[in-house]
């Protein structure tokens, strides 16, 4: 009962107008099965924000992807690097900053790439950032030597026309 | 992930339950259909039913599993995706790759028409 009230009055919270963004940080080793934390995460906080089951998959789906590209791709599996991810809840949208240490990758390269053509829908690889970009409203990414790579999603909670 | 397998038939159905998202996941589900061409079935359903979700590495599992099987001259069908699932089916046109099925039975009889 306690859990209920308290979160309740964080909805509440959130949800109100004005209200400046209020995170929440979750920080985990470079293992895929850690991905299960953040999912269960990712869960709660489409939750708070009272998202419909469509908005609240596409979230959940593109912040996992990012998680695995981030342990894959930019730490190379090595546990001893963290993965942080930083979530912003706001009144209009879900915000959410993934960052690894990795050198960050050709990012034209990857945006240009189109996994749905017939030449390469069936290869096993390469579809990660395409899914996060159909399912979310914004997806950019910082790269910065030195600083790793910061993938930044946004899914507002209602869509723009 | 855990994956379990049983005849139906001339059928071999591939259950698979928890996360799929790559790693030790794509030896077990690689072995496991390479068990079954070697063991002359050609007809495989994998069952997503109890998958909680998939990640891109899990999707190329069952790209590479598809590949592998059409390769061989047999048959890969998929049952109970969940929505999540299928959304990501979706906006990767995979859905026009892989044939799937509400229900195991309906899968199951597909492989007899």
């Amino acid at each position: 009962m306690r859990r209920r009230e308290t979160s309740e009055g964080l909805r509440g919270y959130v949800m109100a107008e004005g209200r400046r963004s209020h995170e929440v940080r979750l920080t985990i080793p470079s293992c895929l099965e850690c991905l299960s934390v953040l999912d269960k995460l990712v869960e709660g906080v489409v939750e708070l924000l009272e998202m419909a089951e469509e908005d609240a998959n596409a979230a959940a789906i593109s912040v996992v992807e990012a998680g695995t590209n981030a342990i894959q791709h930019g730490n190379k599996f090595k546990e001893e690097i963290p993965v942080e991810f930083i979530f912003s809840l706001d009144s209009d949208a879900l915000r959410v900053e993934v960052r690894d240490r990795g050198p960050g990758f050709n990012v034209e390269e990857v945006l240009s790439a189109d996994p749905t053509t017939p030449e390469d829908i069936l290869k096993p690889r390469g579809r990660g950032i395409f899914i996060m970009r159909s399912l979310m409203d914004e997806v950019s990414f910082k790269i910065e030597e030195g600083d790793g790579c910061r993938a930044q999603l946004t899914r507002y909670r209602k869509r723009p026309e | 992930m855990k994956a379990s397998k049983r005849m139906e038939g001339d059928v071999a159905v591939l259950s698979l339950s928890g996360k799929l998202m790559g790693g030790p996941d794509a030896e077990a589900v690689r072995g496991a259909i390479k068990d079954c061409l070697e063991g002359d079935t050609k007809n495989i359903l994998i069952d997503l039913g109890d998958v909680s979700w998939i990640n891109s590495t899990g999707l190329g599992i069952l790209i590479a599993s598809h590949v592998t099987v059409t390769n061989a001259g047999g048959n890969l069908k998929i049952s109970r995706v969940s929505k999540r699932i299928s959304q990501i089916f979706m906006v990767t046109k995979l859905h026009t790759v892989f044939e799937t099925f509400e229900t195991e039975a309906g899968a199951l009889s597909s492989f007899q028409s």
